[in-house]
């Protein structure tokens, strides 16, 4: 493989994009795919296979021939409302997955770098931030602060864009007042129903940590069920 | 504001090539049987005999370095290596697991 290559991939993969490397295993020639991208002779009698595996995020030798491919898949953007401390776990957390995350919060005593080094904070209300950030069903959605005023705005725009994954934090009490003011605003039972309130699996622990990971192990399970559905 | 910041099996190739080191770029391209790692799963080597990433969590890791320096002492550019539990290797290395797994190793060139 080429210098040249290897560099490309490394960029779009900082780029968050979705695309593939194709290898010719009997002459060792590399290719990028994309969707609607030209490919060299070496690779374009096997479009339509070379497509089908990558809508899949199928990884391999594709069948009846000796190209490989390899899938790099856009990660999932995690939206975190609430610069508290079980964010600072949940990054610690979410490093070696594959996920990008955003730690949004009005409070400028909560968002700090000191305390979210190397990850992208903002400190602004939920309500404004969405106004400028793009979001789809690639976006998962943790709420932290079980406040209402902040909690509350990013929940209704989650709902609306249909983010995949949507876990609020709060006992079953908060829970439930919470699902009450949805089901006020005009929010149908069955999309109140998605949000994974009270967040994560139930792991029995109750220190910060625990929390984390219980609500990451959720985000995976939830993620993975994604892909094994678009595979059947 | 930084993204968050995580080194990469990639980048980590980038930067010993830009070191002035040879680099192997191994990975699995098709698996029979349970074995640790899936398809796509990549190991870095250089020519010290450094690695970085993973195959096989374990099982064939020092056999696949084996044959990454191999090939650089053989100046090829790629080959296919297939592991299984019947090989003659299999009481070195092998997969403890009874999986099979094929990689694809090449060299990165400029």
């Amino acid at each position: 493989m080429k210098l040249e290559m290897l560099n490309e991939i490394i960029q779009k993969k900082s780029s968050s994009q979705n695309f593939a490397l194709l290898t010719n295993l009997t002459n060792g020639n590399s290719e990028i795919f994309e969707f609607g991208k030209f490919l060299s002779n070496d690779f374009e009698n096997y479009k339509k296979q070379i497509e089908n595996y990558h809508s899949l995020k199928k990884n391999g030798v594709i069948d009846g021939t000796q190209i490989f491919i390899q899938n790099f898949t856009k990660p999932i953007e995690v939206i975190i409302v609430g610069a508290v401390h079980i964010a600072q776990y949940l990054v610690d957390l979410f490093k070696n997955l594959n996920f990008v995350i955003t730690i949004v919060d009005p409070r400028k005593f909560f968002i700090t770098a000191e305390r979210f080094p190397n990850v992208k904070i903002i400190n602004d209300w939920p309500e404004e931030i969405f106004k400028k950030l793009e979001t789809d069903s690639n976006n998962a959605l943790i709420t932290l602060t079980h406040d209402p005023k902040i909690d509350d705005p990013a929940l209704k725009h989650a709902l609306k864009n249909k983010f995949f994954y949507i876990g609020a934090l709060g006992s079953k009490k908060t829970h439930t007042k919470r699902c009450q003011r949805l089901k006020e605003s005009g929010f149908t039972q069955e999309e109140i129903a998605s949000i994974h309130g009270p967040i994560g699996i139930k792991l029995g622990g109750k220190s910060g940590p625990e929390i984390a990971l219980s609500i990451v192990s959720q985000l995976v399970l939830e993620s993975n069920k994604l892909l094994l559905n678009s595979k059947k | 504001m930084e993204k968050q910041i995580k080194r990469t099996i990639l980048e980590q190739a980038r930067d010993w090539f830009e070191s002035d080191r040879k680099v192997i770029l191994a990975r699995v391209i098709q698996t029979w049987g349970s074995s640790p790692c899936p398809v796509g799963s990549n190991m870095i080597v250089n020519d010290k005999g450094e690695f970085f990433g993973s195959v096989s969590g374990g099982c064939v890791e020092s056999n696949v370095i084996e044959e990454c320096l191999d090939l650089l002492k053989n100046n090829n550019s790629f080959k296919q290596l297939e592991f299984k539990v019947s090989d003659y290797n299999a009481w070195n290395v092998g997969l403890a697991c009874g999986g099979e797994i094929k990689i694809y190793i090449e060299k990165i060139n400029s």
